[in-house]
C-alpha cells in the first residue's frame, strides 16, 4: 500500500518527532554503553506509531507500507543515529517471512514483529561477510539439522525470532532456529559502531525448520529492501552531520572571523551539500524503483530496481562517510574527541558502508545493471 | 494584431482558453524549424516569424501592451511556453530570458527602449556582453573600462573580453566604470552601446581547444548617446544584477559533447571497443563516472519537482558544480580507455581528438560563467548561509584598490 506525498510527510514528521525526544545525543550515548544496545521503551513507542510493524501486511497488525514510506522513515532514523532492531526485524526479516514464508509461518510470527512483542534476525553470511550466496557458512543436513557458523548478525542476541541462511542439496534454503535449540550458540561481538549490535552465531547439528521453500532469491529481495532502508539511514545521517558542522562553521571563531568565512572550510561543505542531495536523491530513487517494481499494479522494472537499490547502495554509504569524514576535520580539535557526536555519525557510516553488502559489490551490480 | 486581446481592460483568459487559442495560433502560422538550424538563425523567414510572435503578444506576455506584451500573470504565460514548446517553435516568453529587452524595459529611457526592444526580440538585433575584462573575471565590480561625460554623451576606453558574439553583434550591454572615487561597486554604470562605430575593435580569441567561440574587444574612444545609460548613473551593479538574473536562466545545461560523431558517446561501448571493460580498475572508474551522472540526473528530476511544487531546491545552484565535476571525471575516465592514442591529434586521429577535446572542454564548465571556486562561494553563502569572506576594496575609492 502506497500512501500519499502528503501522508509520508506526515509519517516521517511523526518519527521525527518522536526521535527529537526520546533519541537525543545522550539517549544515543546511554543506549551505546547498554548490554542490548538499543532502548525497549523507545521500541515500544516506535511500535505503536506503527514504524515497527510498517512493511507488515495489515492483516498481521502492520501497516502495509512499501519502499517509499521506509525510506522516509530511515531518512529520520538514519539522522538521529537510531540505534535499534528496525532494519534487521521490521524490514529484513519481516519482507523474508512475508515474502516467502507459508501462510502459517506467516500467521504464527508476524504479528509478534508488528506489535514489536518479538524481534527478529537474519543470519545470512560466514566470515567473509559478503551476504551473497557463496558468502553462507551455514550447511544443512538431510535431518534438517544446521552446522556452521554466522557472523555480523545484526542485533544477534536480542532476536527470539531467528532466521538462517543455510546450504542445502537444493541451494540455499531459509531456517528458523529456536533461540534455545541444542547447539546453537550465540555471542556478542565487540563493535566498532556500537548503535548497531552484532552477534556470531554457531551452529553444531542444531535443530531447524525450513522456512517454506525460500531461496537466496527471497534473501536477495529482503536485502534490497534492506538496502534501501540503510541508503535512507545514510543520506539522514549524512544530512545532519553536514547540519551539525555548518552550524558549527557559523558560531566558531579563529582569527577574528566566523571559520565558515574561510573559503577552504566554505568550499568543503558546499561540496558536501551535493554529496547529501546526491544521495537523498539516490536513496529516494532507489525506494521509487523498488516499490514500482514490487508492485503488480505498475509493473515497474525488475533490472531498474536492481540498478536503482545497487547505485543508491554504493553511492549513499559513500556520501555518509565521506561527509563524517569531512566533518571532523572541521570541526578541529573538538571533533578528535569522544564527547563530539561526529565520530558517532562516521562510526555509523563505516558500518552502514559493510552491512548487506559493499560498496565494491553493489558498484559491480550497478555496472551490470547498465550492460557492462 | 492577429484577433488577439490587446487592452489591458480586457479580462485575461482562463488557462484553457488560452491554451486552445495558441494552440489554434501555432496550427495556422507555424510551419516548423528549417533542417538546417544554422540557417535559420540568420534568415529573413526567422525574421519573419519573430514579427508574427511579437505581434501576437506572445514573445513577452508578462509585459504591458504598450511594449508587446499582455499583461500576464506567469501562469498564464507559461501556457504559451508549454505550447511553443510543444510545438518547437521558436520566440516566445523572451521575457524570461531576453537579456537586452528586458534589461531596457525595466531600467532604459524612452528613447532606448523605443530603438532597440522590438528590433532584439525580432532578431533584428543582435546584442553582446561587454561585462568581463582581463582584471575583472570572477571580481566583476573590479572593471576598469571607464566612460567619461562628453557634452550630452558619453565616451568609453577600456578592454573587454569573453564576449561571444562580439563580430555580428549591433549592440553592447555594457558595465563601465564612471567614477573612480567611490568605493568599487557604487562608481559603476551600464549602458548599451552601438557596436558600428570606429572606435570598437573585435578580435577572436582562441581557447585551449583551438577554437574560437569568443572576443576580446578594445574600446578606444567609443561614443555613447546619452539615452543609453541604462539606469541612473552610479547605478550600474543593481542592474547588472538583474540582468545577470537573465542571463543565469539561459545558462541551463551548456555543455557541449564532442566534437567528433565518429566516437561512441556511451562509456560502455568505448570501453568494451578497448577491450577494457574487464579491468577491474576501470570498472572502479566507469561506475563511479556513470553514477555521477546518474545522480545529477535524479537530482535535477528532484528539483523539477520541488519547484513544481513550490517548494525551493538547492539542488538547483549544484548543477553547475555537478557537471563540471562530471565533464573532468568523464574526460579523465576516456583518456584512460584510449591511452597512448591520446598522444595524437588532427582529423585523421579523430578519437584522439575527440577524448583530448573533451578534456580540454571540461574547462569550459568549470571555469565559465562563475569558476568552480565562485560556485562555491555561492552555494557556502546563499544556500548554508556562510559567512562570506571579509572584503579589503569594500568601501574604499576604488582608485585606491589594489591591482595585479
Amino acid at each position: 500500500m502506497a500512501i500519499s506525498a502528503a501522508e509520508r510527510t506526515a509519517l516521517r514528521e511523526a518519527v521525527r518527532d518522536l526521535l527529537q525526544d526520546a533519541c537525543t545525543e545522550q539517549d544515543v550515548r546511554k543506549v551505546m554503553n547498554s548490554d542490548e544496545g538499543f532502548d525497549r521503551g523507545l521500541w515500544r513507542q516506535l511500535a505503536e506509531l506503527g514504524v515497527v510493524g510498517m512493511l507488515i501486511d495489515p492483516g498481521y497488525g502492520g501497516s502495509g507500507f512499501g519502499a517509499l514510506e521506509l525510506e522516509a522513515v530511515t531518512e529520520e532514523t538514519g539522522a538521529a543515529l537510531l540505534p535499534s532492531p528496525f532494519i534487521s526485524s521490521g524490514v529484513l526479516a519481516a519482507s523474508l517471512i512475508q515474502a516467502a514464508g507459508p501462510p502459517a509461518d506467516r500467521e504464527r510470527l508476524l504479528p509478534a514483529l508488528a506489535s514489536g512483542q518479538s524481534i527478529a534476525t537474519v543470519a545470512l553470511t560466514g566470515t567473509k561477510g559478503t551476504w551473497t550466496a557463496d558468502g553462507v557458512d551455514v550447511t544443512a543436513a538431510a535431518d534438517g539439522t544446521l552446522t556452521g557458523a554466522a557472523r555480523y548478525v545484526t542485533f544477534g542476541q536480542a532476536a527470539d525470532v531467528i532466521l538462517v541462511a543455510a546450504r542445502t542439496a537444493d541451494g540455499i534454503g531459509v531456517f528458523e532456529v529456536a533461540p534455545d535449540a541444542a547447539g546453537f550458540t550465540r555471542t556478542a561481538e565487540s563493535v566498532f559502531d556500537p548503535t548497531v549490535r552484532l552477534s556470531a552465531y554457531a551452529f553444531d547439528g542444531t535443530p531447524a525448520r525450513r522456512l517454506g521453500t525460500a531461496g537466496w532469491d527471497a534473501v536477495q529481495d529482503a536485502l534490497d529492501l534492506a538496502v534501501v532502508a540503510l541508503a535512507g539511514e545514510q543520506a539522514g545521517g549524512a544530512r545532519r552531520i553536514l547540519d551539525i558542522t555548518v552550524e558549527y562553521l557559523k558560531t566558531r571563531v579563529q582569527f577574528g572571523r566566523f571559520i565558515g568565512s574561510f573559503q577552504a572550510l566554505k568550499h568543503f561543505a558546499a561540496d558536501l551539500l551535493l554529496e547529501v542531495e546526491s544521495a537523498t536523491s539516490a536513496a529516494r530513487h532507489a525506494a521509487a524503483q523498488y516499490a514500482a517494481a514490487h508492485d503488480p499494479a505498475v509493473g515497474g522494472d525488475s533490472s531498474a530496481a536492481d540498478g536503482a537499490v545497487a547505485l543508491a547502495g554504493f553511492a549513499c554509504a559513500e556520501a555518509f562517510e565521506t561527509t563524517a569524514l569531512q566533518a571532523i576535520q572541521m570541526h578541529g580539535g573538538i571533533g578528535f574527541t569522544w564527547e563530539h557526536p561526529a565520530h558517532l555519525f562516521l562510526r555509523r557510516a563505516r558500518s552502514g558502508a559493510q552491512l548487506f553488502g559493499g560498496s565494491r559489490a553493489h558498484r559491480e551490480r550497478y555496472l551490470v545493471s547498465k550492460g557492462a | 494584431m492577429a484577433g488577439t486581446p490587446e487592452t489591458t481592460d480586457t479580462p485575461p483568459p482562463s488557462a484553457e482558453e488560452l491554451r486552445a487559442e495558441v494552440r489554434d495560433w501555432l496550427a495556422r502560422h507555424w510551419t516548423g524549424l528549417p533542417p538546417n538550424r544554422d540557417v535559420w538563425r540568420t534568415s529573413p523567414e526567422r525574421t519573419a516569424w519573430l514579427d508574427k510572435v511579437v505581434d501576437a503578444g506572445y514573445a513577452v506576455p508578462t509585459w504591458p501592451a504598450a511594449w508587446h506584451g499582455r499583461g500576464y500573470p506567469s501562469e498564464l504565460a507559461a501556457v504559451i511556453e508549454q505550447e511553443f514548446a510543444a510545438a518547437g517553435a521558436a520566440g516566445a516568453r523572451q521575457d524570461k530570458y531576453n537579456i537586452a529587452a528586458n534589461t531596457a524595459l525595466k531600467f532604459g529611457t524612452e528613447q532606448l527602449k523605443h530603438d532597440i526592444i522590438r528590433d532584439v526580440l525580432t532578431g533584428r538585433a543582435a546584442t553582446c556582453l561587454f561585462y568581463s575584462e582581463p582584471g575583472a573575471g570572477s571580481d566583476l565590480a573590479a572593471v576598469r573600462t571607464t566612460a567619461v561625460r562628453d557634452g550630452k554623451d558619453w565616451v568609453v576606453n577600456g578592454q573587454k573580453v569573453w564576449t561571444s558574439g562580439a563580430a555580428t553583434a549591433d549592440y553592447a550591454l555594457l558595465i563601465a566604470r564612471t567614477d573612480w572615487d567611490a568605493p568599487k561597486h557604487r562608481g559603476l554604470s551600464y549602458f548599451v552601446v552601438p557596436m558600428h562605430q570606429p572606435g570598437i575593435d573585435v578580435r577572436p580569441l582562441v581557447q585551449i581547444t583551438g577554437e574560437s567561440h569568443f572576443n576580446e574587444v578594445f574600446i578606444t574612444d567609443a561614443v555613447v548617446p546619452g539615452e543609453y545609460l541604462v539606469g541612473a548613473e552610479g547605478d550600474g551593479w543593481r542592474v547588472l544584477q538583474t540582468a545577470l538574473a537573465y542571463e543565469r536562466s539561459v545558462m541551463g545545461d551548456g555543455a557541449r559533447a564532442s566534437r567528433n560523431h565518429t566516437l561512441a558517446d556511451d562509456l560502455i561501448s568505448l570501453a568494451r571497443a578497448h577491450g577494457r571493460l574487464d579491468d577491474p580498475v576501470l570498472r572502479f572508474h566507469l561506475a563511479k563516472v556513470l553514477a555521477l551522472r546518474e545522480l545529477n540526473a535524479l537530482n535535477n528530476a528532484r528539483a523539477k519537482a520541488d519547484a513544481a511544487q513550490g517548494t525551493s531546491s538547492p539542488v538547483m545552484s549544484l548543477g553547475k558544480l555537478a557537471m563540471a565535476n562530471i565533464l573532468h571525471a568523464e574526460a579523465g575516465l576516456r583518456t584512460e580507455i584510449a591511452g597512448a592514442e591520446t598522444l595524437l591529434a588532427g582529423a585523421e586521429n579523430p578519437e584522439a581528438d575527440d577524448v583530448n577535446f573533451l578534456a580540454l572542454n571540461a574547462f569550459f564548465t568549470s571555469i565559465g560563467g562563475g569558476t568552480d571556486q565562485i560556485q562555491r562561494n555561492i552555494i557556502g553563502e546563499r544556500v548554508l548561509g556562510l559567512p562570506k569572506e571579509p572584503e579589503v576594496d569594500r568601501n574604499i575609492p576604488f582608485r585606491q584598490v589594489r591591482r595585479s
